[in-house]
């Protein structure tokens, strides 16, 4: 009995409510000046990733393979690409290729204008070395860490065509994929690995792009060494900060703060004020305020190479404020300081030769060799 | 006022009686200044002149040193083979840095006094001999202040003693 | 219980003091060390480090194969070893550098000193007279690694105290004379600038004095007199052991104060002593590579030595 009753009641409510409805929605039609206040999309550019933004490191499941069996995948990886560079501390040029492009026959010339390929280094540390004329200089060790070439996107392809009806307003520059650093492939997902099918290399663990023009693109599998940049020229270096966290504005800034003591309570290191009333009663954009430090790309750039190792592929680069910590990645480049550019044809598109890493250290010839003897001026 | 905290203490410790005296004998000898020493030389930094002209003799036995009262750079602070005018016997006389305290670089040394030389406007010393060693890095410096019909600045250095 | 489980912990930190070897060259950890069995692998020696160096991680001591390293190497060279700070370390770099610093030691003669020796340095000087420049004095601080390792001297010359950086790799520098070898109580003898100057005064033109071959380097237990205050830092805060008269010139309230910043318990701490120095393990694989290097130079130097000590007399009878 009960049951019914609230059957009945619960159909009755229902009947109501699509009643109300209806009659909400005659009304909207009837009135039908709806307010646009958006444009209904985003009017910022979408971010698209590049197709080899892919996720890396694959989940780590219990295949219950036995102890033989993976130890078989592993030989069966190095026997594909060699050993993964990561077990050796020189880095690896007798990587095994699979296959390797010849340089194409044609030989394409080097003008001022062209780009060419960058390469992907780690920073290993700093010491000083000293010039001829006695002065010290601090240098920053930068080791070239495996790179090989990946793949080569001529400008048609590379990057989203924005808008597909300016067709004069193409890319300029095609685009190479850089890798470094072989690594096992078991531990990656297979779509990260169908990116070096093509370029006979094992999977690296770090890829960049670098913008070049077409007459500087590289065959897939071309190994690049420190022979790609010569002593004496000038680089851009381009890493990420190190990362300080949330810091006050002391640190941040090299603000001064304030007294430790004479009155002064709870704020020995705070900014103070931070901006003035009247008209201009607001903080104004561009203050400096506490915040997120480091953890930034930054672009070092005009750095002289002053010496370069074939063996460890090290090249020692001016200066010691290169961004980022000891071991950390960074990106080098040929400049584009106007006045410190190339002046003269580099190794274009790259160095093919094979490199001798028997060969002693390339010194500009400024440097004070440390086999030399000791300095010793002359008298006027 | 520490003299009057001293004498309180001589009175209500009779036992520390002979070392506090001592102590109060010692300050008024030496004229002690209780200002932290300044690394920098800047304005009112005290320095130590070191030729054998009469006023800094003078100056420097009566234990009230030249004061820096400007220093001829822009930085406004006095580095090696800097022009300083100084405050010595309430006169103003001008000088030349020819030893520092603060921290140098590798192959320079590193004095445990700031030095002066005293030299007249067209860069004559007022002394005739310096009687400490003097750093050679200011052979070059000196010599390169020194413009043509200006001050002659080398003429410090022919009175130098000794180089280090 | 409670006595064995103390028992327990003290065994347990010998046990890693042992293990840890300091970097300082105090003569007491050196003792600690020696007595240091070599065993077990450390965790922080890199993958790439270890295929750099196979036959050095290997755990066998008693192989005859490898040359043995003298055990007081890491105070005859200490800037051989890297910077314990974990985040700027790395293998390659370390290598690169020590390289360097071999191939330096091929043109110049680096003898081994410490702090308190008393040594002439001569170096090239684009400013001085000669194009050189000599300066006497003794050595008063030795520090950085690598090829940043420097030391600096100190004089007292005209009655004008005066120190000098030098920069041990630097190439302008052209001759390195230790005139008299030999250690003091402290780690650094920054404290002589506040000492009367008799205690840091050398004659310019000392004789070198020669040691024993094989006869360990004297100590030489010297204690300075202060100044009366004010002085450059606050001494009585640092335990030194060379200093004579700390006592006479501090108050109850410097005694007070300087109790207060104290850390005895630092000494116990192993994280902090393991952080500040290398372990043994990776100093043997360091001194392995440049043993031999050192060594000969070593014996070229004991060559050098005979000769110049042999005068050959001017006149015949």
């Amino acid at each position: 009995m009960c049951m019914a009753k609230i059957w009945l009641y619960k159909i009755n409510m229902i009947q109501n409510i699509c009643f109300q409805l209806g009659r909400l929605r005659l009304g909207s039609c009837i009135v039908s000046s709806v307010q646009v206040r958006e444009k209904g999309h985003l009017s910022r550019p979408r971010l698209r990733n590049p197709y080899w933004n892919l996720r890396k490191q694959r989940t780590n499941t219990e295949d219950l393979v036995t102890t033989e069996n993976k130890q078989f995948i592993n030989e069966l990886a190095c026997e594909k690409y060699g050993t993964p560079a990561l077990s050796k501390s020189i880095q690896s040029q007798e990587n095994k290729l699979i296959q390797t492009n010849d340089p194409e026959e044609e030989i394409r010339s080097w003008t001022e204008k062209t780009r060419r390929c960058g390469v992907i280094a780690r920073k290993i540390g700093q010491y000083p070395l000293w010039l001829k004329n006695g002065k010290k200089v601090r240098t920053t060790l930068l080791q070239i860490a495996d790179n090989h070439v990946i793949k080569y996107m001529p400008p048609e392809e590379c990057g989203p065509n924005k808008n597909p009806s300016s067709e004069h307003k193409l890319n300029k520059y095609g685009c190479i994929l850089v890798g470094a650093e072989s690594t096992n492939p078991t531990m990656l997902t297979k779509e990260y690995c169908e990116i070096f099918r093509g370029a006979g290399v094992a999977p690296k663990k770090n890829i960049m792009r670098f913008m070049v023009s077409p007459q500087g693109a590289i065959a897939p599998g071309t190994p690049l060494n420190v022979a790609h940049f010569r002593v004496g020229e000038y680089v851009d270096v381009r890493g990420k900060t190190v990362d300080h966290g949330f810091q006050g504005v002391v640190k941040r800034h090299g603000f001064k703060g304030m007294p430790a003591s004479h009155g002064v309570t709870k704020t020995h290191r705070r900014a103070g004020n931070i901006g003035g009333g009247g008209e201009k009663g607001r903080v104004w954009p561009g203050t400096k305020m506490p915040g997120h430090m480091g953890n930034r790309w930054r672009v070092l750039k005009g750095l002289r190479i002053w010496r370069t190792n074939a063996k460890y592929n090290v090249m020692w680069v001016q200066g010691s404020a290169v961004p980022g910590p000891t071991g950390g990645l960074v990106y080098i480049y040929d400049t584009l300081l106007p006045l410190r550019k190339l002046k003269e044809a580099p190794p274009f598109p790259t160095f093919y030769d094979e490199v001798d890493t028997t060969s002693e250290d390339c010194w500009y010839e400024q440097m004070h060799k440390f086999k030399d003897e000791t300095i010793v001026y002359k008298s006027e | 006022m520490a003299l009057q905290i001293l004498r309180r203490l001589t009175s209500t410790l009779p036992v520390t009686n002979i070392t506090v005296s001592a102590t109060t004998n010692t300050c008024q000898q030496q004229l002690l200044h209780t200002t932290p020493a300044c690394c920098e030389i800047r304005k009112l930094a005290r320095l130590r002149v070191v030729d054998n002209s009469e006023l800094g003799k003078r100056a420097m036995a009566e234990g009230r040193p030249p004061r820096c009262i400007h220093v001829y750079n822009k930085r406004g602070v006095g580095y090696i083979g800097d022009k300083v005018l100084v405050a010595i016997k309430g006169q103003k006389k001008k000088g030349i840095l020819v030893g520092l305290k603060q921290n140098q670089k590798p192959k320079q040394p590193k004095f445990d006094s700031n030095n002066l030389v005293l030299i007249d406007d067209n860069g004559t010393p007022l002394g005739t001999r310096i009687h400490v060693p003097i750093p050679t890095v200011l052979r070059t410096i000196l010599k390169e202040k020194t413009v043509a019909k200006g001050a002659d600045y080398t003429k410090v250095l022919a009175i130098a003693s000794r180089y280090v | 219980m409670n006595v064995s489980r103390a028992m327990s912990k003290r065994w347990a930190q010998q046990c890693v003091f042992n293990r840890i070897v300091a970097f300082s060259t105090k003569p007491t950890q050196h003792a600690a060390a020696v007595s240091e069995p070599a065993a077990e692998q450390e965790t922080v020696a890199t993958p790439a480090a270890a295929t750099a160096q196979p036959a050095t991680t290997t755990p066998a001591p008693t192989t005859a194969r490898k040359p043995i390293v003298p055990s007081n190497y890491r105070f005859i060279y200490p800037e051989f070893l890297p910077d314990p700070k974990v985040e700027w370390r790395n293998p390659i770099r370390e290598k690169l550098e020590r390289l360097d610093m071999l191939d330096r030691r091929r043109q110049i003669d680096l003898p081994e000193f410490y702090v308190g020796s008393i040594m002439a340095v001569t170096s090239s000087d684009p400013h001085a007279a000669g194009k050189t420049s000599r300066f006497v004095g003794i050595c008063i601080n030795r520090d950085r690694c690598g090829l940043r390792s420097r030391f600096v001297l100190r004089n007292v010359i005209d009655h004008q105290g005066m120190e000098v950086v030098y920069e041990l790799y630097d190439p302008t520098i052209q001759k390195v004379e230790v005139l008299r070898l030999e250690k003091r109580l402290d780690d650094n003898l920054f404290y002589l600038r506040d000492a009367l100057p008799e205690y840091s005064t050398f004659d310019e033109n000392m004789e070198a004095e020669h040691l024993e071959e094989g006869a360990p380097v004297p100590v030489n237990d010297i204690k300075v007199v202060l100044r009366p205050r004010p002085w450059l830092e606050r001494w009585e805060r640092q335990n030194l052991l060379g200093v004579a008269n700390i006592d006479q010139y501090i108050k109850d309230k410097h005694r007070k104060s300087a109790e207060k910043v104290q850390k005895p318990w630092e000494k116990f701490d192993m994280m902090k002593q393991y952080r500040s120095t290398i372990p043994e393990e990776e100093q043997k694989e360091v001194f392995a590579e440049v043993h031999t290097e050192l060594h000969s130079m070593e014996l070229q130097r004991k060559r050098n030595k005979r000769k110049r000590t042999f005068v050959k007399p001017k006149q015949l009878a």
